[in-house]
Formats: C-alpha cells, sequence, structure tokens
C-alpha cells in the first residue's frame, strides 16, 4: 500500500516538473515512461558487470533495483541535475574526468 | 584526380573567406555561395580514392627497422570519407538554400560560418595526422558557437558562451593527451603511432599512454556531445536556427566518428578503451531518451534525442568487431540525415507557428500536412521502424551486441528504440493530431518550399538506404575490415 501512494505521489510531483504552464495526459504519460525507463535501463546495465563478477551483478543489481524503486520520482531530480547551468555542467565535467581516471587506474593494465 | 582531395577542405574554406570578404555584394554573394553549395557534394563523388601527400613529401622507408614514416600531413580518401563528405556537403547545400530563399538580405558571416563548419568536418573526416585534426576541431568548436551566436532565439547568446567555456576546458585536454603521444612516438601522423604501438615500441600499460587515452578521450567526449556535455550540446542545438541546428548536429556526428576512428586505431589493443566508449554510449542512450520524454519544447526534444542517438554509434564503435563498427558508422550516417530532416522540418513548424512549445500547439495536421507526414516518416525513422534507414542500423548493432555476447545490451538498444517512438507519438499527437488550441494561430503562414523541398530530399534517401542499405553497407565493411 506505501509504494502504491507512493507512485500515486509521483503522478502529483510531476505536476511542478511542468510548471509554469498545463500539465497535459500526453506530459505525464511520458514522464511516467521515462520514469519506468530510467529504471529498467539503468538495472539492466548494471547486469554487464557479470563480466568482471557475477556475484558483483548480482549485488550491485539488486541494491540498484531497491534503491531507485524506493526513490521515486527520479526524473524531476534527474531533471533538476541536468538543466542548463553551468556550475553543473562544470561539475560533471570534473565528475566524468574522475570517473575516466578510475576506470584506466584499475582497468589500464588489461592488455 | 587526387588532386581534387584537398579541394573537398580547400573549396569551402576559401568560399567561407571569398564570402565574408565580399558580403556587401548581397547578390553576388547569393549566387557564389549558390555555386560552391552546390559544388560541395559533387567533388567527393568525383574524386578517386587514394592518399594525398602535402608538399609532396612521400612516406619513408627506414631500411634498418623496415617501418614506414609518414613526414607529411596525409589526407585519406575511401569509401567511407566519400560517403559522409557527399552527404555532408548535400546537407551544406540544402542549409545553404533554405538560408538563401529565407532572407532577402544575407550575412556574409553567417555563411562564413557555415562553410568554415563543413570544411572543418571535411579535414576531420580526411586526416591523418592527430594535431592537423585537433586544429579543424578547434575550427569547428569556433563555428559552431558563431552559428548558435548569430541565431535570434533567446538566449542563444548565453548558451553560445557556454559552450565556448566547455570547450576551453575540453579542447586544452584533448591537445595534452595529443602531446603525450607525440612526446611517447615522437610522430603526430596516426599511421606511424598505430604502428608504433602495435610493433610494440610503446609500452600500452605505461602510466602516459593511459594518460594520453584519458585526456583525448575526455575531449572526444566534449566534440560528440557525450555525457557530460548531452545537456549543452541539446543545449546548443535547440538555440540556433533550424537549418543550423541540422548542420550542427550533423557536425557533432562527424567529428564524433573521426575522432573515435583515430582512437581506435591507436587504442584499439586496449580492453578499457571499448569499456569506456561502451560505458559512455549507455549513459548517453539511457540520459538522452529519458529527458527527452520530459521536454515540452520540441527543439531540445529532438536536441536531446540526437544524443540518445549518438550513444548507438559509440556501442557500434565500443563492441569493436568488424560487423558492430560497420553498423556503427551505417547508424551515423543514418542520423545525419534523420536528425537534419527532423531539425528541418519541426523548425518549418516554428516558422508556421512561432512557438516551440507542444502543450501549446495543436492540429496542425489540417494546416501543414505534407511537412507532418515527412516529420512522420522521419520519427519514425529514428525510432528504427522497418523499411526506413535507422531500423536497418539499429538492427546491425543489436545482432552484433548479441553475436558479442552482450544480451543486456541488445535489449537496451531496442527499449531505446521503443522509447524514442513513444517520445515521437507523444509529440506528434501533441503538435498534430489533437484539436488545435483557440489561441494558436496559424492561419496564413506558409512553409518555406525550399525547406519541403530539403525534407523531400532527405526523405528519399532515408526509404533508399532503407531499402537498399548493402550501397552503402558493403563499402563500409570493406573499409572497416582493412582498419582491424
Amino acid at each position: 500500500m506505501k509504494l502504491y501512494d507512493q507512485i500515486f505521489d509521483v503522478v502529483k510531483q510531476f505536476r511542478k516538473l511542468f510548471s509554469p504552464g498545463p500539465v497535459t495526459n500526453a506530459d505525464v504519460s511520458g514522464s511516467i515512461t521515462a520514469e519506468i525507463f530510467i529504471i529498467v535501463s539503468i538495472v539492466l546495465a548494471a547486469i554487464l558487470l557479470r563480466h568482471v563478477s557475477v556475484l558483483l551483478a548480482g549485488l550491485v543489481t539488486l541494491i540498484l533495483a531497491i534503491v531507485l524503486i524506493s526513490n521515486i520520482p527520479l526524473i524531476p531530480k534527474f531533471k533538476i541535475e541536468q538543466e542548463d547551468s553551468l556550475e553543473k555542467m562544470l561539475f560533471y565535467a570534473i565528475v566524468v574526468l574522475c570517473i575516466i581516471v578510475v576506470f584506466l587506474y584499475w582497468g589500464g593494465n588489461l592488455v | 584526380m587526387n588532386e581534387l582531395i584537398p579541394l573537398m577542405v580547400i573549396v569551402p574554406l576559401m568560399a567561407a573567406l571569398l564570402i565574408s570578404a565580399f558580403s556587401r555584394f548581397n547578390k553576388v554573394t547569393k549566387i557564389f555561395a549558390f555555386v560552391v553549395a552546390i559544388c560541395l557534394p559533387i567533388i567527393p563523388i568525383a574524386s578517386n580514392y587514394g592518399l594525398h601527400y602535402f608538399g609532396g613529401y612521400e612516406p619513408m622507408l627506414d631500411n634498418v627497422t623496415n617501418v614506414m614514416f609518414h613526414p607529411a600531413i596525409t589526407y585519406s580518401f575511401s569509401f567511407p570519407q566519400q560517403i559522409f563528405i557527399a552527404m555532408i556537403g548535400l546537407l551544406t547545400f540544402l542549409v545553404v538554400f533554405i538560408y538563401l530563399t529565407k532572407y532577402k538580405e544575407v550575412s556574409g558571416p553567417y555563411l562564413f560560418l557555415l562553410f568554415l563548419g563543413t570544411a572543418a568536418v571535411t579535414a576531420m573526416l580526411l586526416t591523418d595526422d592527430i594535431f592537423h585534426m585537433f586544429v579543424f576541431f578547434e575550427i569547428l568548436a569556433l563555428a559552431q558557437v558563431g552559428i548558435v551566436a548569430a541565431s535570434s532565439i533567446d538566449y542563444s547568446y548565453e548558451m553560445a558562451l557556454k559552450y565556448m567555456i566547455l570547450g576551453s576546458i575540453g579542447s586544452p585536454i584533448m591537445l595534452l593527451g595529443i602531446g603525450f603521444l607525440l612526446a611517447l612516438t615522437g610522430s603526430v601522423n596516426v599511421t606511424d603511432i598505430a604502428a608504433a604501438v602495435h610493433n610494440g615500441l610503446v609500452d600500452m600499460t605505461s602510466p602516459v599512454f593511459l594518460l594520453s587515452l584519458g585526456l583525448i578521450f575526455f575531449g572526444w567526449l566534449y566534440a560528440s556531445g557525450l555525457p557530460p556535455f548531452h545537456t549543452i550540446k541539446s543545449g546548443i542545438y535547440s538555440k540556433a536556427e533550424p537549418h543550423g541546428a541540422a548542420l550542427l548536429q550533423s557536425f557533432t556526428v562527424i567529428s564524433m566518428i573521426s575522432i573515435v576512428l583515430i582512437m581506435f586505431r591507436i587504442y584499439s589493443s586496449l580492453p578499457i578503451f571499448e569499456v569506456l566508449v561502451v560505458f559512455f554510449s549507455i549513459l548517453a542512450m539511457i540520459l538522452g531518451v529519458s529527458l527527452a520524454l520530459t521536454q515540452t519544447d520540441f527543439r531540445r526534444m529532438i536536441g536531446f534525442l540526437a544524443v540518445g542517438e549518438l550513444g548507438f554509434i559509440g556501442l557500434g564503435i565500443g563492441l569493436g568487431t568488424q560487423y558492430a563498427i560497420t553498423a556503427g558508422l551505417f547508424q551515423a550516417l543514418n542520423e545525419i540525415i534523420i536528425t537534419a530532416l527532423l531539425f528541418i522540418g519541426f523548425g518549418a513548424i516554428v516558422n508556421a507557428t512561432n512557438e516551440v512549445d507542444t502543450r501549446k500547439l495543436g492540429g496542425l495536421l489540417a494546416y501543414h500536412p505534407k511537412v507532418s507526414i515527412m516529420l512522420l516518416i522521419g520519427g519514425l525513422a529514428m525510432a528504427g521502424v522497418p523499411p526506413l534507414s535507422g531500423f536497418q542500423s539499429k538492427l546491425m548493432l543489436v545482432q552484433a551486441s548479441l553475436s558479442c555476447g552482450f544480451p543486456e545490451i541488445s535489449i537496451l538498444a531496442i527499449m531505446v528504440s521503443i522509447a524514442t517512438f513513444v517520445v515521437f507519438v507523444k509529440t506528434f499527437y501533441a503538435m498534430f493530431l489533437r484539436p488545435k488550441p483557440n489561441d494558436l494561430e496559424v492561419e496564413g503562414k506558409e512553409v518555406p518550399r525550399s525547406m519541403i523541398f530539403a525534407m523531400g530530399i532527405l526523405l528519399i534517401i532515408i526509404i533508399l538506404l532503407g531499402i537498399f542499405p548493402d550501397m552503402v553497407i558493403n563499402g563500409i565493411s570493406s573499409f572497416v575490415g582493412g582498419m582491424l
């Protein structure tokens, strides 16, 4: 029942996402599709970790699924993070540089 | 006929300079721009395949090591270059044609930027010299900033400035990576660098070599608009004039594939390179499509979809097999055409309604049936609906990821295609099918015929490539086979 209320609350929160301006059925259904798409695709992508370790893939997939579903709605949060603010763009550019360094540090000697 | 190879760069470059210098003479400028634009797709079709050494410095053979060295800046012209340069030339022609027919008084600097961008991407495709590629990459970035800043859309200056600031991070980082490669191998010629790496003259696990990969990779992310640069890339598309956006996205796709192919030739022995490409491609697909689903500005929506589609191209390259890379390059060609069609088509709607918010539009099918049908087919092609070109390349990518042992990626690619389809159904319904809002004024506003002409040409190519994909795939596959 709690999850049902949470999903119902998601629709209400989408109103804020489209403000100012009217919220149409198409916009809400698009946002719900995006919500489901983002959860499923991230969980699916996490399964790729099975090429590193099957146990790791299982754990990460399970943890991601629980964390993502319990934190819905994700799309408003994603949209706020992906806005046109230069500060956020620069922040994520630095984050990505760090990710590349991590990849190369631990995976660079796989030849 | 190999003299035609450098002309592919020189012609648009000279045209840009001349148009900028003599833009006071409006009629002459218009005629000259039109003639040059027509020549652009013809030159690559008329040219023979081969190499061009600037300055005439032929490669030298070191008799001791039996290794060839390339002292000259080398342009390499084969089937993929021909098809991509011809397509960029055609697109430049269509965009210039739309621009010339739209305005009585043309802007010399704007035409300068369009031709400069075309020359830059052509050089990036042709060159076998990594520093030469970087120089034109910088020129391209400036041309892109100019095209966005020159548009009359609100906040276009701000967006162009942000793009330039982010570019001032991405470009020097890439140059630093090229510098490390030069320090390691003593050459900026990609063939020489690749030979040094694959012959064991460079230690592939050395921190400097890995650092050069990381730095050039980051520059590539900026050039191609993959995360974290997907937001700014979709932003600049939405702030440019529609025909300008059509050309901008093609510049992005070309710079993406030209840089990644160079990286592939140098770093393909490192498994982490392919992991990085696949990781960021998947991220682009997920973020691009999910953000497109929540947009109400349809120009921004196409911008995010274009970023999501870039993920498909990266996926093909990242999987690394001959079939997968062929699929990736074919997808790149399709994306150039399909996204250009969508930008021009939605631009036509902006032209007719002065409105970009899907919530304020409706009932346009009755007013603009030709545009709406062509947009629908373009949207279906992007979503991967048979028998259109997008279907062929996406099917190839799904098959490639399955044969590489990554069924998750295949499922993900299909999911992204379905989500793209949802975006189009939603937008098409909102703009064309539902009743027209009372306050929307569309009476008496015609779509320019040049836009319909351009859309028609692009649509024919989409259908032809969908029905006869082999006319492109075979040539690309042979090229990729040679590269591997």
